[in-house]
């Protein structure tokens, strides 16, 4: 109890440093609303009860194409997108930077790359980003279906720019989904992301 | 466009086969050679030349929250060995909130090489290189860059040895010092030592150890700086030293830190002091055979070793070395009980100084002979000849260092002083090693007559001996009343050397009267030394509770009771933290202000010396050590702060907490 009232007196103290808490492993995912490629607003909370990925992305990022190149992303959505998993790929560069389109160009883009998220959502002003601490492209996310961030980090472990690693490397993605889905916990909840900066508003 | 830039990189990566150069979208890179020819077995650099467009930037080895640091392959068709790349000072690049770490113009990262023979004419060094180069857009690239070079004799500076001379301006330096660091939940403390005062900034070589865009707040003392930065994200727990590069742009340094572990912090180096101690112990217990109250026995042992071939060699090393292990168990059992009931044995415990002045002040009256005759023990010694089976040997041993009990008990204290604050391993081979020195001439003796030759004859020198031993007990006086002085005050110090001052002369008198008369001058002695020693170590906190805002549980509550608004700081020395904490926010004007206000009051506890009262209030919030702050308003609420500090979380804190009361009082 004396605990849970030093956790309460220390988060009123950080309340005013940050306006909605960030997002944190083994805690609840922060709720964001965000215009999809097709007009309509989906939120998080839309989607209680469901595994939830988020793909941070950016079409231009050598490392983002480093996994459509190789259709490597584009499998992972269309795999896990079978099996119920919700995916969201979003993107947060402003605009006039690296990244940024239409809604019109979103959806060229996923038909041209067959991909296949659930939704992809449109962040210019960069909110949903900083407050997921989304710091490259790709970076990713796992949610479980009660709502807690269960994975956050790169997509596989050897950082590099290199497609001819990606068989190479141990997928993070797959490896926490498939023990999520199989009921046994994520071995590996936190990496460092790697890949181009995301190209926030400044 | 993205085709477009494979295509581009297939072009190049193929097309620069066997050349020393190769451009990219945005950068030009090179392999370079400091000079024109390789001499087998020396140590010679080669380099590989980053040219990026203007605003166009490459990496550090942490390229910070985004990038890619660039990696080279050598290969080679001569025995070569490659050392590894030699990073010049890099610098942050700021990218929106993100922070990167790397180098914007021409960047030469150096490495070391090392021809073994000379078994070629010529020589191909081949480098896969790869890089990624960024303005806000990045982009990666490949390629393989070969030059040629002749072995010689001599060797020439090539047209680019002025680079590697440039280059090498700007390297980090190897540090001497060592750097510490601490953990908070949120933060990391690093201290360390700087060479001189600028903007320093910290670079860490792993990518998941502090948040890169984060403030870094110094603090600097006289012999030390601390710096606190909030942790990564990605942070997980260290299990090795942490590398960091500390740079201020124009110069550099590296540090291996370490975890700033508070126990050594007490004790500098202890398994060098062990080493020390038992080196000590040893030659204390070599020593004791030449007591006047056991080099005679020991004498007439030899003589009965001479006249008794058959007898038991090994019976008397393990008497001795049970007696000492028992006494060594008895002195654990008594400390274990002791900080049971919550008395702790440490040396910064005044008290404990005190006891130990008195203590050598009475071994070295008793190396003077100034004791009342009663308490020596010699005379049992007589028993000691003669015996030769194990059992008989064994308690021959025992006897011994029960016999020599009046002699041996200067080194038995300082044994024992140790023991009081070692941990118990330390205690056993401390004791272990002192009856081995105790042991060992006579076990020798009992191998072979021919030590026996060895032994110094006893004398009267024996007695000018001893009596010279009691210089070194008193050195040691000098040395705790001075320790005891920066515990307490110059008060505290007047108090322990008067109580010093009887307490000799009773036991002078003690051994001047008789019977009762002697008894009662004891009695006196200790009742004057224990008098004096807790008076004086209550001068400290009389006087320091008047100087500063010493830290107690009572003055807590008082102040509460009247409803006073209370900061509590509760800090260590050792805490890099807390000194920054310290500096930063507890120093700043705007607080100090605030404190000036006669119904705000600031406590600080030093938990440097660990005591009773700061350990409850630190459990008191399940705090396992500090830095801890709690700012009270009166008894209507309190508020534990963060560990890191700003001047605005405190004051805020202090304002909130007069509001609270003038609300409460209100009513």
């Amino acid at each position: 109890m004396q605990r849970l009232t030093k956790w309460l007196m220390l988060s009123m103290l950080f309340a005013p440093l940050l306006s909605i808490a960030a997002a944190k492993v083994d805690t609840s995912a922060p709720d964001f609303k965000l215009q999809d490629s097709f007009g309509k607003t989906v939120s998080l909370s839309d989607f209680k009860g469901k595994y939830v990925v988020l793909e941070w992305t950016n079409h231009l990022c050598p490392y983002v194409v480093k996994h459509y190149g190789s259709d490597n992303m584009q499998s992972l959505q269309r795999q896990y997108t079978q099996k119920d998993v919700v995916w969201l790929s979003i993107i947060s560069s402003a605009k006039g930077k690296q990244g940024h389109v239409s809604a019109q160009k979103a959806n060229e883009l996923t038909q041209k790359r067959s991909a296949a998220p659930s939704h992809v959502l449109f962040d210019e002003d960069g909110q949903v980003g900083r407050l997921y601490k989304a710091k490259t492209t790709p970076h990713m996310y796992i949610i479980n279906p009660q709502g807690k961030l269960s994975y956050a980090g790169a997509i596989d472990s050897i950082k590099s720019a290199n497609p001819a690693d990606i068989t190479k490397a141990t997928n993070y993605v797959t490896a926490g989904l498939n023990n999520l889905l199989a009921g046994k916990p994520v071995t590996q909840k936190l990496t460092k992301p790697y890949g181009c900066s995301i190209k926030y508003k400044s | 466009m993205v085709r477009l830039l494979y295509l581009l990189l297939l072009i190049f990566s193929a097309g620069v086969f066997s050349q020393n150069t190769a451009t990219g979208p945005h950068i030009e890179v090179a392999l370079v050679s400091e000079h024109n020819q390789l001499r087998a077995g020396e140590t010679q650099w080669i380099g590989v030349l980053l040219t990026p467009d203007k605003d166009w930037h490459t990496y550090w080895l942490n390229p910070g929250d985004s990038g890619e640091a660039p990696t080279i392959q050598w290969y080679s068709d001569a025995d070569i060995e490659f050392g590894d790349i030699h990073w010049p000072l890099p610098k942050p690049i700021q990218v929106a909130h993100l922070v990167n770490y790397g180098y914007e113009g021409a960047t030469l990262l150096m490495v070391p090489i090392n021809l073994k023979q000379a078994t070629k004419e010529r020589v191909s060094i081949s480098a896969n290189l790869s890089w990624l180069v960024c303005k806000e857009d990045c982009i990666p690239g490949w390629a393989t860059l070969t030059i040629d070079l002749p072995v010689a004799d001599s060797i020439t500076p090539s047209e680019h040895s002025n680079l590697f001379e440039q280059t090498r301006l700007n390297l980090p330096k190897k540090h001497k010092d060592t750097a510490q660091f601490e953990l908070t939940s949120t933060h990391l403390g690093l201290q360390t030592t700087l060479p001189y005062q600028s903007d320093w900034h910290v670079f860490p070589f792993r990518g998941d150890v502090i948040a890169h865009n984060a403030d870094q707040a110094w603090a600097h003392q006289a012999n030390s700086s601390q710096v606190v930065i909030s942790l990564s994200d990605y942070f997980a727990t260290p299990s090795e030293p942490l590398n960091f590069l500390v740079s201020d742009g124009k110069n550099g340094f590296y540090v291996e830190a370490i975890p700033n572990d508070t126990s050594s912090a007490d004790n500098n180096s202890p398994s060098q002091s062990l080493w020390l101690m038992l080196l000590f112990a040893f030659i204390g217990g070599l020593i004791l055979n030449i007591m006047p109250c056991v080099l005679p026995i020991l004498s007439m042992k030899a003589l009965s070793f001479a006249q008794s071939q058959k007898a038991n060699h090994w019976g008397y090393p393990i008497g001795v070395l049970a007696s000492f292990w028992l006494f060594a168990s008895i002195i654990l059992v008594l400390k274990e009980a002791g900080s049971a009931v919550g008395w702790g044995f440490h040396l910064q415990e005044p008290l404990l100084i005190a006891g130990l002045a008195f203590l050598f002040t009475f071994i070295a009256m008793m190396l003077w002979d100034l004791l009342p005759k009663g308490i020596n023990l010699a005379g049992v010694g007589q028993s000691l000849t003669g015996e030769s089976t194990f059992t008989q040997q064994f308690f021959t041993g025992v006897l011994a260092v029960i016999v020599a009990s009046p002699c041996t008990a200067p080194f038995m204290a300082t044994a024992l002083g140790v023991a009081m604050i070692s941990p118990m391993l330390d205690t056993l081979a401390i004791f272990t090693a002192l009856a081995v020195g105790f042991a060992l001439p006579m076990t020798l003796l009992s191998l072979s007559t021919r030590f026996a030759a060895l032994l110094p004859k006893p004398g009267a020198w024996m007695q000018t001996f001893k009596h010279f031993l009691g210089f070194p007990m008193l050195a040691t006086v000098v040395w705790l009343a001075w320790v005891f002085l920066s515990q307490t005050s110059s008060f505290g110090q007047l108090w322990l050397l008067s109580g010093l001052l009887g307490f000799t002369f009773f036991i002078w008198l003690s051994a001047k009267v008789n019977r009762v008369y002697c008894v009662m001058s004891l009695l006196l002695a200790m009742t004057f030394a224990t008098f004096c020693s807790v008076k004086g170590t209550q001068a400290t906190k009389v006087i320091s509770e008047q100087k500063n805002n010493h830290f107690s549980a009572q003055k807590l509550t008082e102040l509460r009771n009247n409803n006073h608004v209370v900061l509590v700081n509760m800090t260590a020395d050792w805490c890099i933290t807390c000194k920054v904490n310290e500096q930063v926010a507890l120093n700043s004007a705007d607080l100090q202000a605030l404190l000036e206000d006669s119904k705000v009051d600031y406590l600080v506890g030093d938990w440097t010396n660990k005591n009773q009262a700061i350990y409850e209030y630190l459990e008191q919030y399940q705090r396992p050590g500090v830095p801890l702050y709690v700012v009270y308003a009166g008894n209507h609420s309190k508020q534990v702060l963060p560990q890191v500090l700003t001047p605005e979380i405190v004051i805020n804190a202090i304002q909130q907490a007069k509001k609270e009361i003038n609300h409460a009082t209100s009513n």
